[in-house]
């Protein structure tokens, strides 16, 4: 674990409100890059933020400048093969403009940058991305993912400070 | 010296291709080609699946046209148990307005998303500005209320698909023989009325009227650009009804020439009988054409342009689109218009016209009945069928064949995209010929203009062939030999 030394583990208690939002991007049908979603459907299932809305999407469209305006905080979950990420990282984003779009991507700075010029508002964002290390056309994670996918659950499931 | 510029990838369409545009030593411009360089395959994988599993899984070719092959599947599917308009025993009549919410639905999202997404960005700021400006995110900032209204149209045709699908993205609404829901009164409610968040259809329309206004403005002020650019000719080819009018969903296959002459009509049952695909080692993609008239003639365009070209008239159910039609119509003194950048004008017509389509269908009581579907006899089934819709971007066949135990042996999808071919190489021949002819210096708007040609059909790759990943664009210059000139990447 390497990547979230300057923030502390949120408490799901934060999350567990229902002005907030955890936002699973990913494709589960490209192997490891259905870890946002599996974070998710781990969320789901344990009953520590039930309050929470939760959404699961391929990936971002402008539409969620628009969704993420009604929430107090939001919670991305993403997959990453950026090898500087051991396994999970954890970080505080802010909005920018940073003219990343084609019809297929949008970055997060860029939603909400988006959210802040036309809502006049934004959340607070932070984006949690796991390890993956295998994206071909086939459904579920690999051995190392899932493994990251549990560092990702026990740290989420620390009680807070 | 003789030059070769490459633009790879094209930026801002659905998908993956690249162009190249030959110059000789003069810099003039000998030849120009787009290149579609990724292979898809679904016609092979389908194979072997339950036919009944087709409109599910063929939807997956595509992110943004999915109910259009939905619905072209699910069409075929009729064909193949023994039911829909080409048997006598057609689906009932809340199961097709059902598919018909559907289709408009994603129509309106899909041209929203290509209009102000895709090209809206060049009405605002030119084709001469920077690459980081030129996007939808450069109109957030120039313009944050016109993006809040597009999110709350978009937003909006996707709540419609939700409503018939059940999801924004590749539910499933259409069975074979009908459709398994209809439509519930909340969410007939709030599709028109609106609620907290979300638009109601009064709004969608006067969005939508703002959408083709915009058009208006920049045709006014550039009419001489927009009239001139990528002027070529092709036949115009759409589904129309009885009465000669366009028909998203179903009807026959009508294809008309540059003085509207009707040169075709035909079943799309028969489309074996009347069209052939031309391949090129260069690309992936085929160029259909009339395998009677050939492929230099024979070749159409569809879409917006096409649609708008080929109908008569929307009826007086949807007084707005069909105000703006008949403005269209008399622009070009009732023949067809060829001009490029007019599908952009056509494009915003169809919001509108999809907009007062779904009003209507929102307002019409049978979508909430409870005859949903059809179920012949098993000694019905034909083991063969093809589909055929309007898509956003036009034409859409579907055609498969099962063996007696229901498994797909054979399919063939001609997308609109395909259809499109040869007009989008005319089209770049033409802007490359305008813009790039006789210059030393090729430039960024020069590049662009190119791509502003192709963008214009909306050019969906990924359903054509493949698509995935970042999109830079790359641009190389080579001699005659092939050896690289020069590079650049943006």
């Amino acid at each position: 674990m390497n990547a979230f030394a300057d923030i502390k583990p949120p408490p799901l208690a934060d999350y567990n409100h229902a002005d907030c939002m955890v936002y699973g991007i990913g494709n589960i049908g490209r192997q490891d890059d259905g870890l946002g979603w599996a974070f998710i459907d781990w969320l789901e299932g344990s009953g520590l933020c039930d309050m929470a809305r939760t959404t699961r999407h391929y990936q971002l469209h402008l539409e969620d400048a628009d969704l993420i305006s009604t929430c107090r905080k939001v919670l991305f979950v993403d997959a990453t093969k950026v090898a500087d990420v051991t396994d999970i990282r954890l970080e505080n984003v802010s909005p920018k403009l940073d003219f990343s779009f084609t019809s297929h991507a949008l970055s997060i700075p860029a939603i909400m940058a988006t959210c802040q010029q036309c809502f006049d508002r934004v959340p607070d964002v932070q984006l949690l991305t796991i390890r993956g290390y295998e994206w071909e056309l086939q459904e579920g994670l690999t051995e190392d993912a899932a493994a990251n996918l549990q560092t990702a659950i026990e740290f989420f499931s620390q009680r807070g400070p | 010296m003789s030059r070769k510029l490459v633009i790879d990838p094209v930026t801002r369409i659905e998908g993956h291709g690249k162009v190249t545009v030959q110059l000789d030593g003069n810099n003039k411009v000998v030849g120009a080609r787009l290149h579609v360089v990724e292979f898809r395959g679904f016609e092979k994988f389908i194979q072997g699946h339950p036919f009944w599993e087709a409109p599910m899984l063929l939807q997956r070719i595509c992110g943004i046209c999915f109910v259009s092959h939905h619905l072209c599947g699910a069409k075929v599917l009729d064909d193949i148990i023994g039911t829909g308009h080409s048997t006598g025993r057609n689906i009932t009549v809340t199961a097709e307005k059902m598919r018909r919410l559907g289709h408009y639905g994603q129509q309106l999202q899909s041209h929203v998303t290509a209009y102000f997404y895709l090209i809206a960005p060049e009405m605002m700021f030119g084709m001469d500005a920077a690459p980081e400006q030129r996007n939808v995110l450069g109109m957030v900032e120039a313009n944050p209320d016109l993006v809040k209204r597009v999110v709350a149209l978009r937003k909006w045709g996707q709540e419609v698909i939700k409503a018939v699908l059940g999801k924004r993205m590749h539910g499933i609404s259409s069975v074979p023989g009908g459709v398994n829901n209809n439509l519930d009164i909340a969410a007939r409610d709030r599709l028109l009325n609106g609620e907290d968040g979300l638009v109601g259809i009064d709004q969608v329309i006067e969005y939508a009227q703002d959408g083709l206004n915009m058009f208006y403005d920049f045709h006014e002020k550039h009419r001489d650009m927009v009239d001139r650019f990528g002027v070529v000719p092709a036949l115009n080819m759409s589904l129309v009804d009885e009465d000669g009018n366009v028909d998203y969903y179903h009807g026959k296959m009508r294809i008309v020439d540059a003085d509207k002459n009707i040169v075709r009509d035909l079943d799309y049952h028969d489309y074996l009988d009347h069209f052939d695909e031309a391949t090129e080692e260069w690309s992936y993609m085929k160029f259909p054409y009339l395998k009677d008239i050939g492929r230099e003639e024979g070749s159409v365009r569809v879409g917006p342009l096409a649609r708008v070209n080929v109908t008569k008239s929307y009826g007086g159910d949807t007084p707005l689109a069909q105000a703006a039609l008949e403005r269209f119509h008399d622009y070009t003194k009732g023949k067809a218009n060829n001009a490029t950048l007019h599908t952009n004008w056509a494009r915003a017509i169809e919001i509108l016209h999809s907009a007062e389509l779904i009003r209507n269908l929102l307002k019409d009581p049978d979508l909430q009945k409870d005859d949903l579907l059809v179920t012949p006899p098993k000694s019905d089934w034909t083991g063969e069928g093809i589909g055929v819709v309007e898509a956003p971007r036009g034409t859409l066949l579907h055609h498969y064949r099962a063996n007696p135990e229901g498994n797909i042996e054979f399919c063939n999808l001609v997308v609109a995209t395909t259809q499109n071919n040869t007009v989008m190489n005319r089209t770049v021949t033409s802007v490359a010929e305008e813009y790039l002819s006789g210059n030393e210096l090729i430039t960024e708007g020069m590049m662009n203009a190119i791509e502003v040609g192709i963008r214009a059909y909306d050019p969906c790759l990924s359903c054509a062939t493949h698509a995935m990943g970042q999109m830079p664009l790359i641009v190389s210059v080579f001699d005659a030999e092939g050896k690289l000139l020069d590079e650049c990447i943006r």
